[in-house]
């Protein structure tokens, strides 16, 4: 497991990290998403030991990052974001020359790599020298290479960067599986790869954690449900009849264009009672035509958007 | 250990896959080959002696040439994230790199030994072995010294211009202090410039005498320069 306690980083003048703490668990695939100079780089390289902090604290399966960082360097499966390589290396030598660092032995590197490139899909490419590959088959060698020791804890800074459509679906397909057993952290812009992949969301910004829960309750972040409604007219007796119901925090009405239809969209506060039956009763009661009624769910990138934004001291946590 | 020589071998196998390392073999050799040809002459006892001074100043090109993309290059194009991350240690990673490179200077000098076999069955009377045996044993341990100065700078710079700039003039300085000539500078500065001159010890090389306090010298400043290499690599970590 990853358990990283407190960790600060600053730059000369510049503060990357201001006290960031989170645990992640074997099973689990954290997403790490934060604005560019959030502090999500500086966080991954702090996991991998390519950075020291400045304090605080990072441990890879019980192994101090500082301290131990040998150990714990050994236990990660790493792949940078752009997957940086050596052009004029062949894919398997390059490949073996990883396992070398990684102390294997002979046959294990062989059966390794051979295994790795069967996984990201590129043993055709084994003998092509990684200068002549394309983006997408670089990435999928930096990922190979990442996974060569069979390592308990795998970091992923923008796997999917490069890749096709079909690749990228291969690619999640893969991070899922190794994710079953392995602990996980994928940082990506790409927000659906996120929804998709991540089991738990950490929002970064600011080197702050601003967000750190499932994706349901990230969702679910502000406490409050928003439903919509499109009807006909409506009179203001509807509105106030609407307003009126327990817990409905707050009631809009945004004319539609053409018909005399608006949109009602109400905002319910945490915990009460689901309007629409209610909004649906008023409707016909007043005999006003309701052709839609539905919840209005946030998207991440509502949510992303939000939290980014926010410029104030202080972790938000969401609750899981 | 594994780590340290995966990575000499990469970095001694990159040198023949790259343009710069067939270039800098190519000029070194056909430079001290024609110091050869031009300096046998019939009549003239047979001596390397030409070659010797004429190739320890083209290391001074030639290190900084081999030892510039050492650590900077990965700096560069971000290699040095997957490398530094991996078990290996910074001192591990420090070796590795010089060795490689220290490697592929063996392979720049190695083909000049076909200069004394020449001169051998060519000349009558033979030459003296000892002076060839320590002009080779000088010409390794100051490229030695030259590429630990280089991997140094390049693990402090990622940019390989700076890098071989930056210990070109160093190795100059070096080889200048050490032909000031008594006299030229305060008379407490002149032990210095003794304690650290490359050409005297040269000099005695050329002669034939190969003296434990000249190479305890070369070897002790070659570790100072990959000892400041690693504190470089490892401060990359706390920036």
């Amino acid at each position: 497991m990853i358990l990283v306690r407190e960790i600060r980083k600053s730059y000369g003048r510049i503060h990357a990290l201001g006290g960031v703490s989170f645990a992640v668990e074997r099973g689990e695939i954290v997403g790490l998403l934060g604005p560019n100079g959030a502090g999500k780089s500086t966080t991954i390289r702090i996991l991998t030991g390519f950075l020291t902090p400045d304090a605080g604290s990072v441990q890879i399966d019980g192994h101090d990052a500082v301290s131990d960082s040998s150990e714990a360097r050994r236990r990660i499966g790493y792949l940078p974001e752009s997957a940086p390589l050596y052009p004029e290396m062949s894919v398997s030598s390059y490949l073996d020359y990883r396992g070398r660092l990684y102390g294997l032995a002979r046959a294990e590197r062989r059966r390794a790599g051979a295994e790795a490139m069967a996984r990201c899909r590129i043993e055709d490419m084994a003998r092509r020298r990684i200068g002549h590959l394309s983006k997408g088959y670089r990435q999928r060698v930096g990922l190979a290479s990442a996974l060569l020791h069979n390592p308990p804890v795998l970091v992923l800074d923008e796997p999917s960067n490069g890749l096709d459509p079909s690749q990228i679906r291969e690619t999640r397909s893969l991070v899922r599986e190794l994710g079953e057993s392995r602990t996980m952290i994928v940082s990506s812009h790409v927000l659906p790869e996120v929804e998709r992949l991540a089991t738990r969301i950490i929002v970064i910004a600011g080197g702050m954690i601003r967000a750190d829960g499932t994706l349901s309750s990230l969702l679910r972040g502000g406490g409050e449900a928003r439903f919509v409604a499109e009807v006909e007219g409506p009179g203001d007796e509807y509105l106030a009849n609407i307003r009126a119901l327990p817990g409905v925090r707050a009631v809009r009405a945004e004319p539609l264009e053409g018909g005399g239809w608006s949109r009602i969209v109400v905002v319910a506060g945490e915990g009460s009672a689901d309007p629409r039956p209610m909004m649906s009763r008023h409707a016909a009661y007043l005999r006003l035509p309701l052709r839609e009624l539905r919840r209005e769910e946030a998207t991440l990138e509502q949510v992303f958007l939000g939290l980014a934004d926010a410029d104030r001291p202080g972790t938000t946590a969401v609750p899981a | 250990m594994m780590g340290p020589i995966a990575i000499a071998r990469r970095e001694f196998a990159s040198m023949f896959r790259l343009p710069v390392g067939w270039v800098v073999m190519a000029l070194f050799l056909l430079l001290t080959a024609s110091v050869f040809v031009l300096t046998i002459a019939p009549g003239q006892p047979a001596s390397l002696r030409d070659f010797f001074a004429v190739s320890a100043w083209l290391l001074m090109p030639v290190a900084p040439a081999i030892s510039m993309r050492l650590l900077s290059e990965e700096h560069r194009t971000g290699t040095a994230e997957p490398l530094l991350t991996s078990p290996v240690s910074e001192a591990g990673v420090v070796v590795g790199k010089y060795l490689g490179g220290w490697l592929f200077l063996l392979c720049v000098i190695a083909p000049t030994l076909v200069y004394p076999v020449v001169l051998w069955s060519i000349s009558d009377p033979k030459p003296d072995p000892g002076p060839v045996l320590a002009g080779y044993v000088s010409l390794v341990l100051q490229g030695s010294l030259y590429l630990a100065i280089g991997t140094a700078i390049s693990a402090m710079t990622s940019s390989q211009t700076l890098a071989y700039l930056a210990t070109l003039f160093p190795i100059l300085g070096l080889l200048m202090l050490s032909s000031l000539s008594p006299g030229t500078v305060p008379a407490w500065v002149e032990p210095v410039v003794a304690a650290v001159s490359i050409r005297n010890r040269a000099t005695d090389f050329a002669r034939g005498i190969i003296d434990t306090s000249h190479i305890v010298f070369f070897l002790v400043a070659t570790g100072w320069c990959l000892f400041a290499a690693h504190a470089a690599l490892e401060s990359r970590r706390w920036r």
